[in-house]
């Protein structure tokens, strides 16, 4: 298995790969040469991040917009890293639940802000893995040598969330819009019917399968056979490793409070599991298993935004920043949910995999896994999956099972479950923790500390990275 | 502030009752004429322990453009204390009638941010009794510091306001006389840099935020009762508008003036020119602005934004 070439076998004609990598070839010449050795690409670190606390949907930040809350982690992450009037290389940052009117959120926020206008931003959304996916995209552009600097970004507000008109009251206010007479007017008016001034409020359902996400979790929960127990103790262990985290300071240097909340507000530092297991199902509970989703093992709808800070070493040296960790690389997956082959969270079960072959590692290798919390029952559900001989064999094409993680290296400063999630917003909370984690740590055997980061998203899609303490 | 007395008033006043008053005191000076003071009261009104409501600052800051963060805007911690302000001008000893006042300039002094979590100690008094070619006018100061300091003396203020007032038509015996405007020179219109539209329900959402509910601003039906043709905009709002468009270069800490000139009758729409003014260094010096009618090339108010040495 060799660091740079595929080890994992790609179910892509050999012909259609060949033929990619000799245009791209043929028009990068060199370039591409050098870009295809990843130790000869320049390094993208993690200077640092700044999120504004979590909170629960209809809390702190009802009246907050996605603008004001990305702004607000925005300024925070400038005054921390001195950056007024600075500009940035580029901002990339994203939405899930985001109103038409706000197709320019990112810019509008860096206009906002007190960064440089000539600042230039991007939108990106990807469900749940937005905030992840600009970390690595920028990364990327810092590791080619296109910028020297970036902050990635995700922002999500439940409370604020846009709600559209009905289909019928659409069409027809299009339709009036086109219509020159009064008369035409009129009978484009006619066609109204009371049903049509129902408003659509977003909802969290696969628009393929019409289940939530919540319900296809509880399909893949009783697939995987994770007991209510086992999920009750993730959520218990997030909450008690958050509050610990908050308690020890650690987030005194990642978040700058909003609003009056300097603690994201779902974090019940008092929970206990005897507590936990008094909660009823709300998930799965028309399969014949039992239903053993909570709302206590269940992320809640939450607002709030994060921002992480990347940069070139030169960069970061230049302005004289810190540099926590490098980012490694990445990896996407998809998985076919619509027809039940996967469960709709379960791609990272297949991105991570890829991802350590390409890079000659296995989960021994790492000593921090942030595995998102969208569900206990997601992120037990994955490490079942990876210590499935036949998943190994028949999924992942592997000789048995993929692995398994010390349990202790995993979420260590709390994660969903406890701080809330802000759809976009999860990845940057992740990266700037991890980030600040590997750095701490250091050196492990002789190498840098390294971290696994894992998220599912909407769609049957995770993404998952690798950083590396520096 | 000191040489004159202090009133601590134990909470904000209500600007409706203050209106109300000013109505009262009105009709009563048109049955028994003014009680012919000619001088300021020399009185310091303060509240302490002054908070924002977060909800009503989130509002304020979309409605005129700022992006809620937790420090208070300029402009709203003038809408804050303007109940205090009101409350010195609605005194039996203050010797102009309040209602029909005509805000002429305004100057803020930012001294340093003020957080929204922050009890503020808010003091007002009224000074410069002074002539006008078209009547009397003073200005109205007030101070704004951090709550629980005045124990310490020299406590910082974090945030200094002064409004200039006129009294149209009102001359005092011995302070002034009518005398000829004297001619402006010509405004040259600018290239704008935004166009605002204004509706007609501009001065109600402003009343709503800011607690001003000055009938002026409230309603064609209101504001002609009180001998305007139609409603217009409040100052201190289109004012506002112009400092959130200035920006975060502004910083925490800025010096804020505005003068303003014909009033913007509602609905309208209002040309704005922001020209920057940067140090030898490169780093942002002040930002000029100056409104117009963009139909009737009439200027509607000018200041700036200047960085505090």
């Amino acid at each position: 298995m060799s660091v740079n070439g595929p080890s994992v076998p790609r179910p892509q004609p050999a012909a259609a790969s060949t033929a990619a990598t000799s245009a791209a070839g043929a028009a990068a010449g060199k370039t591409l040469a050098v870009g295809a050795t990843s130790t000869q690409l320049r390094k993208a670190v993690v200077v640092g991040g700044n999120r504004i606390p979590f909170a629960r949907t209809g809390g702190a930040y009802t009246k907050s917009s996605n603008q004001d809350m990305l702004t607000a982690a925005l300024d925070g992450l400038i005054a921390r890293f001195g950056l007024q009037d600075e500009r940035i290389g580029e901002v990339a940052a994203g939405a899930v639940l985001k109103h038409s009117r706000d197709f320019n959120l990112t810019r509008e926020a860096v206009l906002g802000s007190a960064l440089s206008a000539e600042t230039p931003a991007y939108d990106l959304q990807q469900a749940c893995a937005t905030g992840l996916e600009t970390v690595l995209g920028l990364a990327n552009k810092i590791k080619l040598g296109q910028i020297d600097s970036a902050i990635a970004a995700g922002v999500d507000s439940a409370s604020d969330a846009p709600i559209a008109v009905s289909e019928g009251l659409r069409e027809v206010l299009l339709d009036l819009n086109r219509a020159k007479t009064v008369s035409r007017k009129l009978q484009v008016l006619s066609r109204l019917r009371p049903k049509d001034l129902a408003p659509d409020a977003p909802n969290t359902g696969e628009p393929r399968t019409g289940l939530s996400m919540g319900e296809h979790q509880a399909l893949t929960t009783a697939q995987w056979k994770i007991t209510r127990e086992a999920q009750d103790e993730l959520a218990f262990n997030s909450h008690r490793n958050l509050a610990a985290a908050y308690d020890a300071g650690f987030f005194d240097d990642l978040l700058t409070p909003y609003r009056g909340l300097s603690r994201d507000s779902n974090l019940r530092a008092d929970t206990s599991l005897e507590k936990l297991a008094t909660l009823k199902p709300v998930f799965g509970k028309n399969l014949g298993a039992e239903a053993t989703m909570t709302a206590g093992n269940s992320t809640p709808l939450t607002d709030g935004a994060s921002t992480v800070l990347l940069a070139s070493e030169e960069w970061a040296d230049a302005h004289d920043l810190p540099k926590l960790a490098t980012v490694v690389d990445g990896e996407a997956a998809a998985v076919d949910f619509v027809h039940g082959k996967d469960g709709l969270l379960m791609a990272p079960a297949f991105a991570v995999p890829r991802l350590l072959a390409r890079h000659n590692l296995t989960l021994a290798d790492f000593d921090f896994f942030e595995i998102h919390e969208a569900f206990a029952g997601t992120v037990l559900s994955t490490l079942a999956a990876w210590e499935d001989e036949e998943f190994g064999r028949t999924r992942l094409g592997l000789d048995g099972a993929f692995g398994s993680i010390d349990p202790t290296k995993l979420n260590v400063n709390g994660s969903s479950l406890a701080a809330g999630h802000p759809f976009a917003a999860t990845g940057g909370r992740i990266v700037a923790s991890l980030a600040k984690m590997l750095h701490t740590q250091g050196q492990v055997n002789g190498r840098p500390a390294r971290g696994l980061v894992s998220i599912c998203a909407a769609g049957g899609q995770g993404v998952v990275a690798i950083l590396e303490a520096l | 502030m000191s040489g004159s007395q202090t009133v601590i008033l134990g909470e904000m006043p209500a600007l409706s009752k203050l209106y109300v008053n000013a109505a009262a005191a009105a009709a009563r000076r048109r049955v028994l004429g003014t009680h012919g003071g000619t001088e300021l009261p020399d009185y310091t009104h303060e509240v302490r322990s002054v908070k924002a409501g977060v909800a009503n600052l989130t509002a304020y800051q979309h409605l005129i453009g700022e992006s809620a963060s937790d420090v208070l805007p300029a402009g709203f911690i003038h809408a804050l204390a303007f109940p205090l302000a009101m409350s010195v001008m609605n005194r039996d000893d203050f010797p102009l009638p309040l209602l029909g006042m005509i805000h002429l300039s305004n100057k803020v002094v930012q001294s340093a941010p003020v957080l929204f979590t922050q009890a503020l100690d808010i003091r007002a008094r009224v000074e410069n009794l002074r002539g006008h070619r078209a009547g009397t006018q003073l200005d109205v100061v007030a101070e704004v510091r951090a709550a629980g300091q005045a124990a310490v003396g020299q406590e910082e203020v974090r945030w200094r306001g002064v409004s200039t007032y006129l009294a149209k038509g009102v001359f005092l015996p011995g302070i002034d006389k009518p005398s000829v405007p004297v001619t402006p020179p010509p405004f040259a219109v600018p290239d704008p840099t935004a166009l605002w539209q204004l509706g007609v329900d501009t001065g109600r959402a402003y009343a709503a935020v800011s607690g001003d509910f000055n009938p002026i601003h409230l309603s064609v039906l209101t504001a002609k009762a009180l001998g305007m043709r139609r409603s217009l905009a409040h100052g201190m709002y289109l004012a506002s508008r112009a400092l959130a468009d200035v920006g975060a270069v502004r910083g925490d800490s800025f010096r804020w003036d505005v003068a303003f000139e014909a009033p913007v009758f509602l609905p309208a729409r209002v040309a704005l020119d922001i020209s920057t003014v940067q140090a030898d260094g490169g780093a942002w010096q002040r930002s000029d602005y100056v409104a117009w009618n963009p139909l009737s090339g009439r200027r509607h108010f000018t200041g700036s934004v200047t960085a505090l040495p």
